[in-house]
Order: structure tokens, then C-alpha cells, then sequence
């Protein structure tokens, strides 16, 4: 009979222990391939969406202006050297008259120019024909549109613009959803000419430009920096605008990887302990090998082979794991940014990649009981009574050994999308799970004792004999015991950041928002229209006040603004000011010439109080706004936080129409009709509106379900940490049969025998979750710190940590079930015959 | 006086899936209390099958033990761990001990199942006893591995005496020791049968140890074959067994 034969009768010899260790290597490299192969997915989603945006241009020219990018503009771009084609584009977000009630009607109007659109977004038609001159009134919109609110070709679309409604005839259906992302498939193409006199604009939103062959898109961005002297604008090639998709997942990305990266170190343990566990149990099998002239090369073969068996079963396995938990991960990624990301469970790279981890982590973690197996020597082997050499340090080397191997495979497969985004974090978490494992055999004797003690009040013998147990074999303790601490620590750090994020979030909108109910509004509310008047007329209404969010140009980048009325948040007490007096500031805010920092934006930009800073107007003018303060938190903007100016600079210089969002506040005790009339009143205005607690429920919900996914990760490291525990405490068991035998023998009742097994356990458990929690906090305090939040949330995650003390002790009670169950059954004959 | 312990036709079969193997073909046998009894017999034939039947640590095929009045070969799982913790006593032939725990604590091991305080009272002054009566005073806190084997079947001696059980059941105690070692074993075990009339069953093939014996059973082929009645003597030379033993063939 070969070695391999051999090798593999030895794992179905115990096949509980095989089957714990093929689950445990299929969940990690099943969460490895899910997360490989979103990560394609993703990719292939965005370069779709970029696609679908830009179609075939290769440059996007933007207009930072409200009022958009003049004709003269356009048409230095149109004759520009190495320029084929400049399709001028309008887009506007705003209602469709007359369509049913629960439906907002909002749709995106894009007009465009009939001539040059198509060559750089082929359109495909399902019905009906392309735009034909650039002043008809007609309209081509998309099939989803059309099937939501039952327009067919010839039907009368009635579009509200910034005067009259204007009445189109739809000529034409696109397919699906059409290529605007962010329409959600509700798009109106009209002709560029129509669409202007609808919105009442004089210039066109952007640029798309096709570069003649052979023209670099570098040389043709310099070249449009000499042309374009009058105006802010913003170059976009479809590079940038993937990069910037990347970024927006490469968070969630990086975080799924390393969550990966952990389930697969916990996975590594498990392989560790069972292959040492097999080796410790084959020892004198492996000595009669040797006996018999088998060299040492082929006892680590003979080791390696039982491994590779159980790795190819584990990473095959886990592929399947991964199809399922990939599709779980799409849902959540899309519930998340609204990616479509198609998890093709069937991406051979992934798979292969994924695969090789699996088998490479388990031939790693076999390697050191091979060598320790190859070192038995016959004659050891043959002695009456065989215990393996107990292996400390040498183990603890070569488990360092074998998590490096998997840190350096986790930074090989890293989300090439995120960069270099978190990697720093990984690591140093990383890290700080080693040095918590390296250290878990030190700590746990004293530990153990510690929390044996009142367990020993009740259960004496149990708890000594427990114990005892758990010191038979350090390493292996350590490695099971590492497991559930990895597990619960990543319950309690994840737990906590969700806390900081949610509190964050919350605590935010409160500083900031001057009401208790914001209201938004897809177009400009102009600073005459009476909606902001009736409403602060409303019973119950305390004050009303406009804000306008908008982007303003400095040196170049593009930042997020919005205008405020200072007085409203003086009298509302908003804003935490960390640096220039808050009356002063808010005041200067309404006579104008002054802006209010938040401390993020001051840092970036290193600007301070008393500077000032000039702001890019169209015509190549700058208007200077002085830093009248710097606050903590500002409000919150689609890049982050806004920096804020008064309406006088806004609607004077900067040219801002209107207000998009006012914010509500009641009066104490408003009652709830009079908030309901604030809504009404707000709908027949076209504004929405968002209680403050709404808004922050759904942050809450949106953190829910990312943190949803990162702590079904966790639980999986878990669920392989309580495979970890079966098997210790079976293999405990076999180890003891004899000992349990002798205690049958003079009297021991099978009960506790079995009470001797769950003690151990729950000295674990319990072991595991002081660890685990503990460091669970190094973990967290080490992530909050990274995003700034360290000190900011009050409190520890008490809920978290409540929940890992459950989770530690339940999984490692469950898990001693079957092993206990084997204890109690010994039988005191056959334990008797063993020798 | 009535028997302590009493075996009627016992048989034993073990079942080996395809054959069968009769252990024991019908044993009947009186042990009375303060005998001490050995079971003799070449390799396989039987004995410890025997012996493990008359312990209630397991189940005869048919027939039936009765230990003290009591019939104990259909005893529940709960009533035979009770009858072992409280009515006797078992040294095998090796790994008696618990590594973990040091001699005093294995001593006092049956107490501690029970949920005794070993460690107080009169319990511990019969742990004290027990040491002494086996030669370990001074080696109370040695753990087994720091013992001799001569020593760790001393410990096991100790331990089966400790809870007073109506009978001590030994299989091959001296198995695995050289001749001065089992010597000072079966020293002990006499010593408690003469000092405190303790029954003994031992099962041996060596008849240097069968020699301390009062009655000497010869197992053979799963029956009694022989009866050989010795008496309590001080002396303990094996000749008139083993002259014994030659003249029924073995
Ligand atoms: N659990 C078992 N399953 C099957 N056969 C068994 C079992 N236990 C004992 N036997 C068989 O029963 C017979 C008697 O065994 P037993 O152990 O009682 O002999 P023994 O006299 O104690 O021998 P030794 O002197 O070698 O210890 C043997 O043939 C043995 O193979
Ligand atoms: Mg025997």
C-alpha cells in the first residue's frame, strides 16, 4: 500500500475530526472566493456604467456653474484642434405633470443636440425614431419610463420647467433603463434648443467630447485649458469618473477582503491543530514507518498528502460557499451604492485564485506537524506509553510562519480597486490578532484558573480535571482558543465602529441641521417664491430656513458649498465653533464676504481664520470670502462637508437661484396635525419632506445592513473558531478515554463525565470572551482612531460585548455537545483493553 | 455464613459480527466475605471476563452475580457507577491514576466523585491511613509520573482501599512489574486481607501471585477446571501451588 493510501485511510479514521477541518477551510475560502469574485463583479459594473455614461467619449467637460458652460465655450471646444466630435449636453432633473399621485413624477431631462448625441451614445431604439432637428417638440424616453406611466409613442408628455409647462410628443423609446445611472431609468431626451428654453438656461451642463484618432487625452486637456479661459469647469475622462465609481465601493472592498483574510487565518488554526492532532495520534504508526525504513522525506510527504486531501476537499467545497455568500455580498453592495455588481460565480480567475489560497493555507499550516512528525524516532515510538514531544515554541514559530504566509497572500489579492485604501488598517489589525494569539497561551493558565474558580465551587472535580485538560496540550489550546478570540473580537471591534458610525451620523445632523424636519426639493425654490413664507406662517412652525447646496471652485477643485442664513443657526444654537466667535461669524455670513470652515475642509486646505480664500465666478472673475470660523462638523454634502457662505455671495456673485432645502423647526410641543400640515403644505410646493429622525433612521438602516455583512463575516470566523472547539475537546476526549475509563471504574457517573467535558468548555468560552473582548477594544480603539472617531462616542460597545460573552460561552457550550456525548459513553471494558 | 459474592452458570458471548467468541460457558462460584480469592488461568481463557462480570462493569450473557443478597447483573447504568463508587474497589493491571492529580488527590479521588471534601475529617484520615498502610508516606504531593511503577500501583492499592469497599477486584496488578515490585503489591493486599479481613478477587497467570491466595480458581477455556484451597498462610512461598498445579496438568 502506497503512503497516500495510508494518508487517506488516516483521515477517514476519524472522520468527524476530517469533516470539521473541510468545513472550517471551506468557509474561509469561501468567504475568499465571494469576495474575489465581487470584486470582479464590481469591476465589470463599473466599467458599465462608464460605459453607459459616456458612452463613446473621451472626454467629459463639466460646467461648474449653475448656469453652465456658454456657447462660446462650446464652440472653442468644438473647433479645437484634435477634437471630431462635441456633443453639448443639458441635463435637469424636475417633474412630469399629471401623473399618477403616489408616484413623484420626477424625471431626468437631458437635451441634447440631434446631430452629434447619437455618434457618442448610440441610442437603440424599440420603437419609434431618433431626435431629428434641435428644436422640435419631441421626446424619445426610456421603455421603463414609459411602461411605469403608460406612455407610448405619439402620447403627450407635460414637463414642468422653470416657466410654463411645455407639452412634448414622444417620437421615440429607448431601450431598458437608457444610459443615464442616475435617472433610475426615468429619462426625457429632448432636443438641446427645447430643453433650454424649458429650464430657461443660456449655457448647456457639459461637454461630451470624441477625440480624433490618435489625439492623447492629456495633450487634449492642456490644449482645453488654453481654450477655456472664462470659465470653471471640470475634465472628466472615463478613467476618472471609474476611479471615482472604485472609490466609492473600494471601502466596503477592502474591508470584505480582510474580513476574508481573518475567516482564512481562523480556517488556518483549525488546519494546524487537526493535522497536529492526527500527527500526535499517528505517532506510533509514523515510528513503525520509520522502523521499517521509511525516510523522513516520505513521513512529510505522508503528513502533506492527509493535508492536501483535506484542502482540495475544503477549497472545493468552499467554492460553492463562496457562489452563495457572493450573491449575499452583490445584494448588500447594491443596497449599499446601487451598483448592479453581477457576481458570475463562474469567474475562472477568482475561482482558481481562490482555490489555490485554500490548498496553499492548508499545506502551510500541515507543514510544521509534518516536520515535527518526521522527527519521531523509532524508538520513541516503540516505547509502552507514547506522548509526542510537546512542541511550544516551536509551534508558536511556525503558526507566526504560516499567518504571515496568509498576510502576504491577503496583500497579493487585495482589491486592486481600493489601492492602498485601509491596507494600513489591515494590517495593523492583522497584526494585533497575531501578537493577541502569540500571547494566548501565556495569559490563559492564570486566566483559566481565574475564571475556574467559581465554577470549582460547584463543580470541583470537573473543574480541576477541565483544566488539566486544557494544560495536556498548550498549543493546541492556544490555537482553539486564538479562534474564538479572533471571532469575538471582530464581533465586538465591528460592533463598536457600527456604534461610532451610527452615533456619528446621528450626532451630526443634530449639530448641524437648524430644525427638526428638512425639506428638499429637486429644483431651485428662487428666494421670491412664497414657499418658504407660508411655511413659517404654519401653526406650530417656529422658524423656516433656506439653504442652497452648490460646488464652488478653489485653486482648481471642485468643493462642496451651501449657502445658510447665519442668523437662523445663531438663534437655533447649530454649529460646534471650534475657532472665531460664533456671533460674529454667523453675522458675517448675511452681510456677506465671509465663510464658515469646517475643521476638515481648514485642515485639508490650511486655511485658518482671518485667511481668505478666492473663489473662481465665470467670466474669470474671483470673489474672496474671509474665514469668519471654523466648526467641528458641517453640514453634510455629497463629498462630505460643506463649506458655508451667506446667501448675499450666493445668489449675488455666485449666481445660486434658489434654496434646495429648508430646514423646519417646530415650536415645543407642536402637535402632530400641525407637523402633518407642514408636509402637506411642503408637497403642493414639490418638496420633500424628511423628519430629522427619519433621516437619521435611514443613515442607521444604511449602516445596518454593511455592518450586516461584516458581522455574518465575523460569524463565520466563529462558526470555524466552534469547529476549532469540537474538535480540541473530541480530540480531549480520545486522548483521556483511558483516564475517563479509571474514573467510571471507581465511581464516576456518565454524567459527569460529560459535566467534565462542558466544563471545559465553558472555561473556554469564558476564557475566549474576556480575550476576545478585550481585544476586541485594542481592535476597535485601533479603527476608530483611524477614522477620527476614538473619544468622540461616549460609551464601549456594551451591547457588542454583551453579545460576544454570549456568543463565546453558547458556541462553546454547543460545541461540546458531541464531544461530551462520546465522554459519557466510554465505556470502562473497552477503555481498559486500549494499550 | 452466607457468601459475599455469588456467581450462578454465568456465560458471556461476544458478538464479532460474522463468529461469535463464548468468553465464559457457564461459571458458578462463592466468594466469601474476608476470603481472598485468585482466578488463574493461561491467556484468553477467560478471567478477566470473569472478573469484570462479577464487578458489575459489565453484563453476563445469561446467569446472574449476586454481590451482598443483591442480584447485580442487570444493574442500570446509575446503580452499577453507585455500586463501584461505594462497594468496591478495582486495581488494573496499568494507568490506574490520573496524571493530572497527585497522590493524595488520586487517593482520595472516589471521595471527590462523590462530592466529599476529601480533604477534611475522617475521610482524610483514611486517605492518611491507606498511604501509610502502602508504604507512600512523604509522597503525598507526587504526581504519577514522578513515581516508580511499583509506586503508582501502590497508589492504586491505596485508592481501592480507601472507600472500605465489601470487596477489591484486581486484574493483573503486577502485570507490568518486575519480581521485588509485584512483590510489594501483593504484600499490601495480603496485609489489608489479614489486618482487615478485606475479600479480595485477583485475577493472575502467574502462580507466585495466586500463592497469597486463600482458594485459587483455574479458568480454562471460559469454565472453572480446578480448585485449589491454600488457607491463610504467613507464608507465601508459590512451591506447593505450583506442585499443585503440576499434578493437574498445568
Ligand atoms: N470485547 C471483546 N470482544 C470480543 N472478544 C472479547 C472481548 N473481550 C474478550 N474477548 C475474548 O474473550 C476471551 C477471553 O478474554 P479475557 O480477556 O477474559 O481473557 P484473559 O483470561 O483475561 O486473558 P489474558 O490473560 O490474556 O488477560 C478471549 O478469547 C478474548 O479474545
Ligand atoms: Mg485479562
Amino acid at each position: 500500500m502506497g503512503l497516500s493510501r495510508l494518508s487517506a485511510r488516516t483521515l477517514t479514521a476519524r472522520p468527524l475530526r476530517s469533516l470539521l477541518t473541510i468545513l472550517g477551510v471551506a468557509l474561509g475560502v469561501g468567504v475568499l472566493s465571494a469576495s474575489l469574485t465581487l470584486g470582479a463583479g464590481l469591476e465589470a459594473a463599473i466599467n458599465r456604467t462608464v460605459r453607459d455614461l459616456v458612452g463613446n467619449a473621451d472626454l467629459r467637460v463639466s460646467a461648474f456653474l449653475e448656469r453652465g458652460l456658454s456657447d462660446a465655450t462650446v464652440e472653442a471646444i468644438r473647433t479645437m484642434d484634435g477634437v471630431s466630435v462635441a456633443a453639448p449636453i443639458v441635463e435637469r432633473r424636475t417633474f412630469l405633470s399629471g401623473v399618477s399621485g403616489t408616484n413623484p413624477g420626477t424625471v431626468t431631462v437631458v437635451g441634447i443636440d440631434p446631430t452629434t448625441y447619437p455618434t457618442v451614445h448610440p441610442l437603440e431604439l424599440v420603437g419609434g425614431a431618433l431626435l431629428l432637428r434641435a428644436d422640435e417638440r419631441s421626446a424619445v424616453i426610456t421603455e421603463a419610463l414609459a411602461t411605469a406611466e403608460g406612455y407610448a409613442l405619439g402620447s403627450e408628455l407635460t414637463v414642468l420647467g422653470a416657466g410654463a409647462p411645455t407639452h412634448l410628443r414622444v417620437v421615440g423609446i429607448v431601450a431598458g433603463s437608457g444610459p443615464i445611472a442616475e435617472a433610475g431609468g426615468r429619462t426625457v431626451f429632448v432636443p438641446i434648443d427645447v430643453a433650454r428654453t424649458i429650464f430657461r438656461l443660456t449655457g448647456v451642463t457639459r461637454v461630451d467630447v470624441v477625440l480624433a484618432d490618435r489625439t492623447p487625452s492629456q495633450a487634449a486637456a492642456d490644449r482645453l485649458a488654453e481654450v477655456i479661459t472664462t470659465e470653471p469647469y471640470v475634465l472628466a475622462t472615463p478613467a476618472d469618473l471609474a476611479a471615482g465609481l472604485r472609490a466609492s465601493t473600494a471601502d466596503f472592498q477592502a474591508t470584505t477582503a480582510w474580513l476574508a483574510a481573518i475567516v482564512l487565518f481562523v480556517g488556518a488554526f483549525l488546519i494546524i491543530n487537526t493535522i497536529s492532532m492526527t500527527v500526535s495520534e499517528r505517532a506510533r504508526e509514523v515510528g513503525l514507518l520509520r522502523a521499517a525504513g521509511a525516510t523522513r522525506g516520505q513521513i512529510i510527504r505522508f503528513v502533506l498528502v492527509g493535508a492536501a486531501i483535506l484542502g482540495v476537499l475544503g477549497s472545493l467545497f468552499g467554492l460553492l460557499v463562496g457562489a452563495g455568500l457572493g450573491a449575499l455580498m452583490a445584494n448588500s453592495i447594491r443596497a449599499l451604492t446601487g451598483f448592479a455588481a453581477q457576481v458570475d460565480p463562474l469567474s475562472a480567475g477568482s475561482l482558481a485564485l481562490a482555490f489555490l489560497v485554500g490548498l496553499g493555507v492548508t499545506t502551510a499550516g500541515a507543514m510544521e506537524p509534518a516536520i515535527r512528525a518526521s522527527r519521531i524516532s523509532p524508538v520513541e515510538a516503540l516505547r509502552a506509553r507514547f506522548d509526542v514531544p510537546a512542541a511550544r515554541r516551536g509551534r508558536l514559530i511556525w503558526l507566526t510562519a504560516v499567518l504571515g504566509f496568509v498576510a502576504v497572500l491577503a496583500l497579493l489579492v487585495w482589491p486592486p480597486a481600493s489601492g492602498s485604501i485601509g491596507a494600513d488598517r489591515a494590517i495593523v489589525v492583522y497584526g494585533v490578532l497575531l501578537v493577541a494569539t502569540l500571547a494566548t497561551p501565556l495569559v490563559l493558565p492564570p486566566l483559566a484558573r481565574i475564571i475556574g474558580l467559581p465554577i470549582s465551587l460547584i463543580l470541583r472535580l470537573e473543574e480541576r480535571l477541565a483544566r488539566g485538560s486544557m494544560a495536556r496540550d498548550r498549543s493546541r489550546t492556544a490555537l482553539t482558543l486564538g479562534a474564538l478570540v479572533i471571532g469575538l473580537a471582530m464581533v465586538v471591534a465591528l460592533g463598536w465602529t457600527a456604534d461610532a458610525a451610527r452615533h456619528r451620523a446621528t450626532a451630526w445632523l443634530a449639530d448641524v441641521v437648524p430644525g427638526d424636519e428638512v425639506l428638499t426639493s429637486i429644483r431651485r425654490v428662487g428666494r421670491t417664491e412664497p414657499a418658504q413664507g407660508e411655511l413659517a406662517a404654519l401653526p406650530g412652525v417656529r422658524s423656516v430656513s433656506p439653504i442652497a447646496t452648490f460646488d464652488l471652485a478653489y485653486h482648481g477643485v471642485r468643493i462642496d458649498a451651501a449657502a445658510i442664513v447665519g442668523a437662523d443657526f445663531l438663534s437655533d444654537g447649530r454649529l460646534t465653533f471650534l475657532d472665531g466667535d460664533r456671533a460674529t461669524a454667523l453675522r458675517a455670513l448675511d452681510t456677506g464676504g465671509a465663510a464658515i470652515l469646517p475643521e476638515a475642509a481648514a485642515r485639508r486646505l490650511d486655511l485658518a481664520v482671518g485667511d481668505s480664500i478666492g473663489v473662481a465666478l465665470g467670466d474669470g472673475a474671483t470673489l474672496d470670502l474671509r474665514i469668519a470660523g471654523i466648526v467641528s462638523r458641517s453640514l453634510p454634502s455629497g463629498g462630505g462637508e460643506a463649506i458655508l457662505v451667506g446667501w448675499p455671495d450666493a445668489s449675488g456673485p455666485i449666481g445660486v437661484t434658489g434654496a434646495d432645502v429648508f430646514a423646519v423647526r417646530f415650536v415645543p410641543g407642536a402637535t402632530p396635525a400641525e407637523r402633518a400640515a407642514v408636509e402637506t403644505l411642503a408637497a403642493t410646493y414639490a418638496l420633500e419632506a424628511n423628519p430629522l429622525t427619519r433621516i437619521e433612521g435611514a443613515v442607521v438602516d444604511a449602516l445596518g445592513r454593511v455592518f450586516g455583512l461584516f458581522d455574518a463575516f465575523s460569524l463565520i470566523a466563529l462558526l470555524v473558531a466552534a469547529l476549532g472547539i469540537v474538535n480540541t475537546l473530541g480530540m480531549g476526549v480520545l486522548e483521556r478515554v483511558r483516564e475517563l475509563g479509571v474514573l467510571r471504574a471507581i465511581g464516576m457517573t456518565r454524567r459527569q463525565a460529560s459535566r467534565m467535558v462542558v466544563t471545559e468548555a465553558i472555561v473556554l468560552g469564558l476564557a475566549g470572551s474576556v480575550l476576545g473582548i478585550l481585544v476586541g477594544l485594542g481592535i476597535g480603539a485601533i479603527l476608530l482612531q483611524f477614522s477620527g472617531d476614538l473619544g468622540r462616542s461616549p460609551v464601549l460597545p456594551w451591547g457588542s460585548m454583551a453579545l460576544a460573552g454570549v456568543l463565546g460561552i453558547s458556541c462553546s457550550i454547543v460545541a461540546s455537545y458531541y464531544p461530551s456525548v462520546v465522554a459519557a459513553r466510554v465505556s470502562i471494558i473497552r477503555s481498559l483493553q486500549f494499550s | 455464613m452466607p457468601a459475599i459474592l455469588e456467581a450462578r452458570d454465568l456465560t458471556k458471548q461476544f458478538d464479532l459480527g460474522a463468529t461469535q467468541v463464548e468468553a465464559l460457558r457457564g461459571v458458578s462460584l462463592e466468594v466469601q466475605a474476608g476470603e481472598f480469592l485468585a482466578l488463574m488461568g493461561p491467556s484468553g481463557s477467560g478471567k478477566s471476563t470473569l472478573l469484570q462480570l462479577l464487578a458489575g462493569l459489565d453484563r453476563p450473557t445469561s446467569g446472574s452475580v449476586v454481590f451482598e443478597g443483591r442480584d447485580i447483573s442487570r444493574l442500570s447504568d446509575d446503580e452499577a457507577t453507585k455500586l463501584r463508587r461505594e462497594r468496591t474497589g478495582f486495581v488494573f493491571q496499568a494507568f490506574n491514576l490520573i496524571p493530572l492529580l497527585s497522590v493524595i488527590e488520586n487517593i482520595g479521588l472516589p471521595f471527590t466523585i462523590a462530592g466529599l471534601d476529601a480533604g477534611r475529617g475522617e475521610l482524610r484520615e483514611r486517605i492518611r491511613d491507606v498511604i501509610s498502610l502502602v508504604e507512600l508516606t512523604g509522597k503525598e504531593r507526587h504526581r504519577p509520573d514522578q513515581l516508580s511503577q511499583g509506586e503508582q500501583q501502590r497508589v492504586a492499592v491505596a485508592r481501592a482501599l480507601v472507600t472500605k469497599p465489601s470487596v477489591l477486584f484486581a486484574d493483573e496488578p503486577t502485570g507490568n512489574l518486575d519480581y521485588t515490585t509485584g512483590g510489594e503489591i501483593l504484600e499490601a493486599l495480603w496485609l489489608t486481607a489479614e489486618a482487615s479481613a478485606q475479600t479480595i478477587v485477583l485475577v493472575t497467570h502467574d502462580a507466585r501471585a495466586a500463592a497469597y491466595a486463600d482458594r485459587v480458581l483455574v479458568i480454562g477455556d471460559g469454565r472453572i477446571t480446578d480448585e485449589i484451597t491454600l488457607g491463610r498462610r504467613q507464608d507465601h512461598s508459590a512451591a506447593p501451588l505450583i506442585a499443585r498445579l503440576a499434578q493437574i496438568g498445568l
